[in-house]
This record gives structure tokens, C-alpha cells and sequence, in this order.
């Protein structure tokens, strides 16, 4: 393994050199849909000021959150209970892995036929989409609670409701959070692509409206916004998951 | 906590919860109380299925979508498995890469679309990137902790009786990653039938996705129900596929998937 040096400095240095090879290479001739980073940076930073940019965050962000909260709460909460009661194992377990592989913004059709063409139909795809995850991940996590740990707990006295809040939840929250991470991620990619196939507002809308009508440094600066959106989010839940699993040794980057 | 104990009630809570969703969608399709439009019988649904089944121009649109599918899985497949063994392996490798990879991933590779639209064109190349794009994260993740869990006794010991590094390379490092490429594998199928099936649904002529939006704008919603039933049919396929080739080749640590008894 590089020492702490090396991987402090290599990584950027490389980021560095890539922006600056991007950078030289629209000096040459190229055409007008390649944007230079400084000009990327340039023309944030200008939407941002002028006010073209954030209301369109603000429509992303509430379609994306509620539906990130609702699917992945339910996903934790049914998952956890599913790897403890084998009777809901056997009512849910089966529906929710055959059709985990199913690509679920297929659902939008429907949804959106049943709801109207508004945000509850992206909310509720996005709900959909975020739920797999979460589930899995719990009901892994509360089924590889260590049995011996279980059997010290019933040792002790202590209630069954007692040991799913204080043996299985604990020892299922590790990969609670592994699964709420890749739900997270999936919740941004459904959120814009909901917003590209029908909106009239959010960071897919704008990406798609500038893009028609050849507005390309509005392009760029959707695509950060919806970059550094993604990338704040995912740094958000790890540093909640630091502090909730501090007695955990998490080594995650 | 038991894994596969069988009682007699077991079958019949496995079925369930299915059954009682079609006979729900029936009864309420069957009351007059919704447009047909809006619950279509699940006996039309299945007639439409049919159709879909034995019609060869609706197959050949679900061609287009699992050949592209496929197409940029395979990509990313093999240039994945490989830059997730070199940074696995390579402390260099690890340290160029590592932050550019871990700091993108929870970035949706969707929203560059565009761009590849004007890059590479409106047709299936576009695509087929996008999807090499999306699929090549979680497969070099995977690999690249599989990498470095390889057991250094096994490298050691073949170190000692005299194999080369490509050797060690291709008959120890990447055995004992295996298991991890294919874990990468499974995440990366749905997520390259999910954006196959999105950039369809964005901008395409043909592909299920297309299929998907036209029995929609068209108002045949029994038929939209059945091309999702097959999309939903070919994602659970694609993955059984990736899992039996996975216990075919990896034949000394079996998987334990919830369908596979």
C-alpha cells in the first residue's frame, strides 16, 4: 500500500493534470459543445448569481429527498423485521428478490397512469427504486446478527423487543448504511432521469431544456450541480455514519 | 437464524403475497370502478403478452435493448475486472485512481447523456457508453477490495516456487478475486438494464424502453403492462445467467441465492 504521503499527493496531482490536459485541449480547435473547465467554472458561478440555477436544485432536491426518505425507511424497517420473523420472510422475501434485477423506472409509466404526471409519480418511483437496497441490506444485516449474541441477551432476561433494539439493530447497522448508500445513489440517478423523460422543472429538466436549445454552459453547469449534489449527499451520509457507527472501526473513504 | 427450514405453511406464505396482488388487480379491473385504461385485466395483459412473445418484430426490439445491455456490460466486464485487479494490486494504480473512482461513484453518470448524445450520436453507441460508464463502478469497486484481500501466503508460496508475476497474476490473484468480480457483476446487471431501458425511454426509436413510452402515449396501457412484465422477465434472467455462469467458474464457493434452491 502507498504510504500517507504518496496518496495524499498522487491523487491530486493526477486530478490536476487531468483538468489541465482538459483544458489545453479546447484551446485547439474543437467543437462548441466541449466546454473548458475554467469556463465550467465560470458559467457556475454566474448561474448561481443569476438566480438560473437554484430553483431548479430546489425542485430536484424535493423529489429527491422525500422519496429517498420514504423508500429507504420502509426498505429498513420491513428488511430488519423480515430477517427476524421468518413469517414476513416468507411473505416478503420472496416478491423482493425476484424482482430486485427489474428496472424500476419502468414503473414510472404506471405510476404516473394511477398518480397523474406530477412529483407524487416521481417521489413514488424513486420511493420504489430506494426500497430494494435498504431491504436487502437490513435483512442481511439483521440475519447475520451472531446467534451467540442473541442467546447471551434471552441468557440475561431480556425481552424480545429488547433484543431486536439493543443486539440486531445495532449489529445490522454496518450494512443498514452500506445499503442506504447505494440507495442514495440510486435515488439521484432516478430523480434525473425521471426529470429528462417528463418535468418542467429540476436539474434533468434543465439538463435536457439547455441542451435543446443549444445552451451548453447551462448543460455544463447542470451537470456539476447534479455532480456535486451526488457527491455532498453520499459525503453527508458518511459522515452520519461515522458518528453513529464511531464504535464501529469504519475505514471508509 | 435457520436459512432454508421447510414447513408446510412456507409454500403457501411464499405465494402469497403474488397471488393476492393479481387477484386484487383483477377484481378491481373487473368492478367498473377504474378505466380499463387504468387497470387493464390481467387477461388482457397476458394476451398482450403473447403477442409480444410471438411476434417477431417485438422481439427483435427486445434484442436491441438486452444487445445493448449486454453490449456495454461486457465492456465494462472485462476493462472493469482488469483496472479493478491493477488497482487491487498496485499501490501506484490504487492511488492514481482510487479518488478519481470513489469520488464520482455517488455522481449519476445519467446526467452526461447528453453530451455522449453529441459525442458519439442518437443511436446505439451513445447507449452502449453510458452503460459501460455506469457498470464500470461498482465492478471495479468490488474487484478492487477483492485485490487486496487475496491471501499474501498464497502469493508468497507461489512467489517462492519461482512463478513469474504474470503468472501469479493469472493463476493466484485472479482466482482468489473472483468471487469479488462476480459480486461486481450482479451489481452492475440491473444497473445496466436500468440505464438501457432509461435512455430508451429518453431518446430512442426501437428498444423496450421505446416500446415502454410509445403503448403509453399510445393509450394500449395493457400493452405498456406487458412489455414492463418482459423488461421485468429479461432483468431477473440476466441476473440468473451472471449467477449460474458465476457458480460454474467460481465452482469451489457456491452462492447463496434466495431463488437458487
Amino acid at each position: 500500500m502507498a504510504g500517507p504521503f504518496a496518496a495524499r499527493f498522487v491523487a491530486p496531482a493526477f486530478l490536476i493534470a487531468l483538468l489541465a490536459l482538459w483544458q489545453i485541449a479546447t484551446r485547439f480547435d474543437h467543437p462548441d459543445f466541449i466546454l473548458g473547465p475554467l469556463e465550467v467554472a465560470r458559467h457556475f458561478v454566474e448561474a448561481l448569481w443569476s438566480g438560473e440555477l437554484l430553483p431548479h436544485v430546489g425542485a430536484s432536491l424535493g423529489r429527491s429527498l422525500p422519496g429517498f426518505m420514504v423508500g429507504s425507511l420502509l426498505g429498513v424497517v420491513l428488511g430488519l423485521l423480515a430477517g427476524v420473523a421468518r413469517s414476513l420472510d416468507q411473505l416478503l422475501s420472496p416478491v423482493v428478490f425476484l424482482t430486485y434485477p427489474v428496472p424500476k423506472i419502468v414503473f414510472l409509466p404506471i405510476v404516473m397512469l394511477w398518480v397523474g404526471i406530477g412529483d407524487v409519480s416521481k417521489i413514488a418511483v424513486i420511493a420504489l427504486a430506494c426500497f430494494y437496497p435498504c431491504f436487502i441490506n437490513a435483512y442481511y444485516g439483521a440475519r447475520g446478527t451472531s446467534t451467540i449474541m442473541v442467546w447471551s441477551g434471552l441468557n440475561l432476561g431480556a425481552r424480545r423487543s429488547q433484543i431486536f433494539r439493543k443486539v440486531v439493530v445495532p449489529s445490522a447497522l454496518p450494512l443498514v448504511f452500506a445499503g442506504l448508500r447505494v440507495s442514495l445513489a440510486l435515488s439521484f440517478i432516478l430523480l434525473f432521469s425521471t426529470e429528462m423523460i417528463n418535468a418542467r422543472s429540476g436539474l434533468g429538466f434543465l439538463i435536457r431544456q439547455s441542451e435543446s436549445s443549444l445552451r451548453f454552459d447551462l448543460m455544463y453547469v447542470a451537470i456539476v450541480a447534479v455532480a456535486v449534489l451526488g457527491y455532498a449527499g453520499d459525503q453527508l451520509l458518511l459522515l452520519v455514519r461515522r458518528r453513529v457507527l464511531a464504535w464501529q472501526d469504519a475505514s471508509v473513504r | 437464524m435457520s436459512v432454508g427450514r421447510r414447513e408446510p405453511a412456507a409454500g403457501f406464505r411464499r405465494v402469497a403475497l403474488p397471488a393476492a396482488g393479481v387477484i386484487l388487480w383483477e377484481t378491481a379491473a373487473r368492478s367498473g370502478l377504474f378505466s380499463p385504461l387504468i387497470v387493464p385485466p390481467v387477461t388482457r395483459i397476458g394476451y398482450q403478452l403473447w403477442l409480444l412473445a410471438t411476434q417477431p418484430e417485438s422481439l427483435v426490439e427486445a434484442w436491441y435493448s438486452v444487445a445493448r445491455g449486454l453490449g456495454g456490460f461486457a465492456l465494462a466486464a472485462v476493462v472493469g475486472a482488469a483496472l479493478g485487479v491493477v488497482m487491487g494490486r498496485s499501490a501506484l494504480a490504487a492511488a492514481c485512481l482510487g479518488p478519481i473512482f470513489s469520488g464520482t461513484y455517488p455522481i449519476p453518470k445519467i446526467a452526461l447523456f447528453p453530451i455522449f448524445i453529441y459525442l458519439f450520436g442518437i443511436g446505439s453507441l451513445s447507449k452502449v457508453l453510458l452503460v459501460f460508464l455506469e457498470c464500470l463502478y461498482p465492478i471495479v469497486i468490488t474487484t478492487q477490495s477483492g485485490g487486496r484481500a487475496v491471501n499474501r501466503v498464497l502469493v508468497w508460496s507461489a512467489a517462492n516456487m519461482g512463478a513469474s508475476r504474470a503468472r501469479i497474476l493469472w493463476s493466484v490473484v485472479l482466482p482468489a478475486t473472483a468471487p469479488f468480480i462476480f459480486a461486481g457483476f450482479r451489481i452492475a446487471m440491473p444497473i445496466a438494464m436500468v440505464v438501457v431501458i432509461i435512455t430508451e425511454m429518453i431518446s430512442s426509436a426501437d428498444g423496450l424502453g421505446y416500446l415502454v413510452m410509445y403503448s403509453l402515449a399510445s393509450f394500449k396501457t395493457d400493452r405498456m403492462l406487458a412489455v414492463v412484465l418482459v423488461i421485468a422477465l429479461v432483468g431477473v434472467a440476466l441476473d440468473r445467467l451472471v449467477v449460474s455462469l458465476r457458480n460454474r467458474l467460481v465452482f469451489w464457493e457456491r452462492l447463496e441465492t434466495y431463488y437458487a434452491e
